[in-house]
């Protein structure tokens, strides 16, 4: 192999075996122990489909695939649309322009996502209803009511994207904070207007944060439940928990959730395709704040109305309807015991955040430090789960979790000791699931960072003896900040508002308050699910807050 | 700024290690005193079943533990957990789901006097692997302007030509629809269910959404003049803390089918006793408790749901709407014929 390449391929090569040879051992091994790990409930997913789908597959194909492929094909393109609308334009004014109530509208903006998509959808509903509070309006000035029914798959499309869309608008803006400055300071130098600024240079440079966003968007549209069904709108979702549990076939619902799995990687790999010869990488620090433009008032005001659009849409309205709700049934649902949930809620979510975020950003070095390309490939295998619904992910947490407490079992009792499930039912498969589940909104916002802090500055670091880790925490960790809080925020959230894989694998002491609105809005008591709802929403709101001052000061 | 960090990590774990402890000092509580338990894996999320609940603890000193998830979740982890699984009853908001438990092999047959006794036959497995708590009719809700009574007769009347554009029901996922299917398929066979199933679709107003709240709201909007919903959502409905769904409520009709033949299709929420359940005593126990008549005067007058005790009268609102004949189909049958439902919903194009 030596001698076909030229002088400069042997000499990366050379470099290459050298590193490999010092790396595999460490870096490479505990990679893939990890991705192991994390891999492992969609691997136990995985393995069923050697076994077939079921007898009714055929029954499927013939009578729902269509559906559920155009259903979701139509929410990931109208979804995307939409999401891209708001988050890149948001992001984009948000950090190039001084306007009225700016700071506070910066975090408004992350906000519509504290509240489940699915609650968003009644609330909407409850909105445009017969009897709801449009109509009341409307009969307040005398008005005829009409009616708009919404409950289609085009509002769910709605429905989703503006409870959807902070992941674009978190990712983009933090590569816009952070990276922004110097090409801004010279494309003005050059003398080149504001439009083309935008469209010619920062879109496509802000290009693979935008995308890490909007693929957590899509596995995220794919896998809702509560939404889709609830809006009669037949998705690979509700066909996994149809061909599950109505037609009792676990096999047949993994089939489909392999194919939605597929679905999301092919998405991947078209868009790792589309952008291979081109690598966006800056070797400034960029501590500089970027310097924003002061344009003239009326100007302002209307950079302020179009920012203030998916606010008012994804967290304004929907939370006047629960606030409306709350009050009609605090009487009844009201507790004081609330205020202890959020609190546990809180720890479990803000741990579970951070060990998910340690997870991540061990699974992104440790395989930069790998010098083999497969452990960098293997280690995008990890963040998969994101895709599938999480109440199939339970499924794959329990099959390892419990296969390990059997034998845990077994081997105690040769010991003398008899004790029950050591795994399940702790706080330990409950931290692993949310791992599993919610690694890749980790990733992804940090993963994109990382991309464009260019390798020469490590590498240097390294060169003159630094160690990996210190190099680490002392050059590169500084650059990637705002995407490890970015990152933080969102699986906080996610945990604060997640459903399926808590109410199966919690531990009976804890209870959650997504949990307590669940249990009030599974049986068609939406009202009463509004005073847990706003809970989890004003929870969830205060780390929002802080990590993002702690984001723009610096 | 490491300062904040590092205040936010102790808070966090502050907060989990607090989770932590707490548990850990119930669990090593339960093992110095032996304190007495039942494991209860429920599909119900009521508010007057933890009313329950809690008397049941008040009266018998055994504690009630809880787990809330779907009845298709919890059997799937039931079976998962096989031997070890720490549950001891499970409670379901239909009999399908606790045939499919029955069959699967997860629930046992028990002796209970009070329990054979008190509940009606049809109402209990033949083999009491489980026994039904409390009953729920699937009615129709029709509005007071533009129907008549006496134009309503059967479920299977709903297909014919008459309501064409004019019946409002939601999806075929929820098992309330599947298991009115199933007894339609046990009542008069699998073709005439099809041929049933197709006449509905043709006769809906509008593409099934939402819930059986909404369908109710939706005839008295005017899509749709009547709706084939579940008899407690109306009760619900009617005592809404919404003024605005109260009235929705008071101006639809309520109809019970089938009066002049077999009978309104019910279902149940029923419990049955864990395989592998180790505290099989304070399971039966419970459950017998679940039909005494201070918890079914709760479940009624709380949830709307009709009791199954006899001599327990429902609530008020049930009442009002007069007695009726029920369907006393065995209703193992529901959960035999639960899939074939389904597939006959998807044949037909029910959503």
């Amino acid at each position: 192999m030596n001698q076909v390449g030229n002088k400069q391929n042997t000499f990366s090569l050379t470099k290459r075996l050298k590193r490999l040879k010092r790396d595999v051992n460490k870096w490479s091994v505990l990679t893939l122990t990890i991705v192991f790990f994390l891999a492992l409930p969609v691997i136990s997913i995985g393995v069923e489909l050697f076994s077939g789908p079921g007898e009714t597959w055929s029954h499927i194909v013939e009578y729902l695939l269509f559906q559920y492929i155009s259903n979701s094909l139509y929410l990931i393109f109208f979804c995307s649309f939409l999401v891209l609308v708001f988050g890149v334009s948001s992001a984009w004014f948000i950090s190039r322009f001084n306007f009225p109530f700016r700071k506070q509208i910066e975090w408004l903006l992350i906000l519509p996502l504290t509240i489940p998509s699915y609650i968003v959808g009644y609330a909407y509903a409850g909105i445009f209803d017969y009897g709801g509070s449009l109509d009341m309006l409307f009969r307040q000035f005398n008005l005829d009511f009409i009616r708009i029914d919404i409950m289609n798959r085009t509002g769910l499309a709605f429905i989703l994207s503006i409870s959807l869309f902070p992941y674009v608008y978190v990712s983009a803006r933090a590569f816009f904070l952070n990276q922004a400055n110097n090409l801004l300071e010279a494309s003005k130098m050059l003398g080149i207007n504001e439009g083309k600024t935008f469209f010619k240079l920062m879109l496509p440079l802000a290009r693979p944060a935008i995308i890490a966003g909007l693929i957590l968007v899509i596995m995220e549209v794919l896998n809702d439940y509560g939404a889709a069904s609830y809006y009669g709108v037949n998705t690979f979702t509700t066909g996994i928990f149809r061909s599950w549990f109505s037609l009792e076939e676990p096999q047949t619902a993994i089939y489909l959730s392999a194919l939605l799995v597929a679905i999301i990687f092919a998405l991947i790999l078209f868009e790792k395709w589309q952008i291979r010869k081109v690598r966006f990488t800056s070797s400034k620090t960029n501590d500089t704040q970027i310097h924003r433009k002061d344009p003239n008032k009326p100007m302002q005001w209307l950079i302020f109305t179009i920012v203030f659009i998916p606010v008012l849409l994804g967290f304004i309205i929907p939370l006047s309807q629960l606030i409306y709700w709350a009050f009609l049934t605090a009487s009844t649902v009201f507790d004081i015991k609330f205020i202890m949930l959020s609190l546990q809620s809180f720890g479990i979510a803000i741990s579970s955040a951070l060990i998910t975020v340690f997870f991540a950003l061990i699974l992104i070095y440790f395989s930069k430090w790998s010098a083999l390309r497969l452990v960098k490939n293997i280690s995008r295998v990890g963040v998969m789960g994101y895709a599938i619904p999480g109440a199939v992910i339970a499924i794959g947490i329990m099959l390892p979790t419990i296969a390990l407490d059997k034998w845990l079992i077994q081997t105690l009792k040769s010991f003398g000791i008899d004790s029950g499930f050591i795994v399940n039912g702790t706080l330990i498969a409950l931290f692993y699931a949310y791992t599993v589940r919610f690694l890749a909104v980790a990733y992804n916002p940090i993963e994109s960072t990382t991309l464009k802090v260019d390798s020469s500055i490590s590498d240097s670091s390294k060169v003159l003896g630094v160690g990996n880790l210190k190099t680490f925490f002392k050059i590169e960790f500084p650059l990637i900040k705002a995407g490890v809080f970015s990152a933080v925020i969102l699986v906080f959230i996610d945990v604060m508002k997640e459903l399926p894989l808590t109410l199966i694998l919690k531990p009976y002491a804890i209870d959650t308050l997504a949990v307590k609105a669940f249990e009030y809005a599974s049986d068609e008591m939406v009202m009463e699910a509004s005073i847990p709802s706003l809970f989890i929403i004003f929870t969830a709101m205060i780390p929002v807050i802080f990590l993002n001052k702690l984001l723009i000061k610096r | 700024m490491k300062k904040i960090i590092l205040g936010i990590i102790s808070l966090a774990l502050v907060t989990a290690c607090g989770n932590d402890n707490d548990q850990s000092i119930t669990t090593s509580d339960s093992d110095k005193e032996k304190e007495e338990v039942v494991n209860v894996y429920t599909h119900r999320h009521y508010e007057s079943d933890q009313d329950i609940f809690k008397l049941f603890e008040e009266t018998t000193g055994i504690k009630v533990k809880v787990t809330n998830a779907s009845a298709d979740e919890l059997i799937q982890k039931m079976k998962m957990e096989g031997e070890q699984s720490p549950a001891d009853v499970l409670i379901t908001v239909d009999a399908g789901r606790l045939h499919r438990a029955k069959e699967q092999g997860l629930l046992q047959s028990i002796t209970s006097e009070v329990l054979e006794k008190n509940i009606p036959d049809y109402l209990q497995d033949e083999d009491n692997f489980w026994f039904g708590i409390t009953k729920r009719a699937r009615i129709v809700a029709y509005s007071k302007d533009r129907v008549q009574p006496n134009e309503l007769t059967t479920y299977e009347n709903l297909a014919t030509e008459k309501w064409r554009n004019r019946i409002l029901v939601r999806s075929s996922s929820n098992i309330y629809n599947q298991s009115l299917l199933a007894s339609i398929i046990a009542n008069d066979g699998e073709e005439e269910a099809k041929k049933w199933t197709r006449g509905i679709v043709e006769n809906m107003a509008r593409s099934p959404k939402g819930s059986d709240r909404d369908q109710v709201k939706a005839v008295v909007a005017g899509e749709g003049d009547i709706a084939i919903v579940n008899s407690y959502y109306v009760g619900r409905m009617l005592n809404s803390p919404d003024p605005e769904e109260v009235s929705v409520a008071q101006q639809i009709g309520i109809f019970f089918p089938n009066q002049n033949d077999r009978g309104t299709h019910i279902n149940v929420s029923g419990a049955g006793v864990a395989k592998y359940a180790s505290n099989k005593e304070n399971a039966i126990r419970f459950i017998e408790f679940l039909i005494s008549e201070e918890a079914q005067i709760i479940f009624t007058n709380a949830n709307y749901e009709y009791p199954v005790l006899e001599g327990v009268e429902p609530a008020q609102t049930l009442k009002d709407w007069g007695e009726f004949k029920e369907d006393k189909l065995e209703l193992t049958e529901l959960g035999e014929n639960n899939k074939k439902a389904v597939l006959i919903f998807d044949e037909s194009g029910w959503k």
